[in-house]
């Protein structure tokens, strides 16, 4: 039952995708004026980033963590891959206004 | 109000064209025409744009909708402060 490991490692892939063309933005801006504003929110996209680069690892290259998560119930399948799938919802949402 | 004016000025892709939309509404009210060939922009980047400081209460519209001029709202004069800071951190000019 690989859905929800495929499901969960496109999640991440897809934060991290989104938050490379968020943080271009917010770099973009920050190099052009250096409001602090801004800056935070790079400082912010840079943590996400790393957190999604986490996941990636664990969900595509760590074969302890893949085993376990295919050999657990479907409700913790389900839930684990909630963490990056709502963290997507809420980047589309910041993406949405940040791109206007 | 104040988050509001630095995301939608500084920290959004089209903060900087915004400032410069400001700016030239600090100087006189103009209407959507008129800022486009103030700015030398499409007028339909200069209505997005508008569309996107009215969402965000920063402008209203005076009159109908083609001749309309864009004024500052009433939250926005009392955040003036802000307003200013974000325009000469910001300001698109350079």
């Amino acid at each position: 039952m690989t859905l929800w490991l495929s499901l969960a490692w496109l999640s991440a892939g897809f934060n991290a995708v989104l938050l490379v063309l968020l943080g271009s933005v917010w770099l973009r801006n920050y190099r052009q004026h250096g409001a602090s504003h801004t800056l935070g929110l790079l400082v912010v996209a840079a943590f996400l980033l790393v957190e999604n680069g986490l996941w990636l690892y664990f969900y595509l290259l760590n074969p302890t963590f893949r085993g376990w998560f295919l050999s657990t119930g479907t409700d913790i399948q389900v839930g684990v891959t909630l963490l990056c799938g709502l963290e997507l919802v809420a980047l589309l949402v910041l993406a949405r206004v940040t791109w206007r | 109000m104040d988050d509001v004016l630095w995301y939608v000025l500084a920290s959004s892709r089209g903060g900087p064209t915004r400032v410069r939309l400001l700016q030239a509404l600090e100087e006189r009210p103009r209407n959507a025409n008129e800022l486009a060939t103030e700015l030398d922009l499409d007028y339909t980047t200069v209505r997005h744009h508008l569309d996107v400081l009215m969402d965000n209460n920063i402008l209203r519209r005076s009159g109908d909708e083609y001749a309309a001029v864009y004024l500052f709202t009433e939250q926005v004069e009392a955040h003036w402060e802000t307003v200013e800071e974000v325009v000469e951190t910001v300001d698109a000019t350079e």
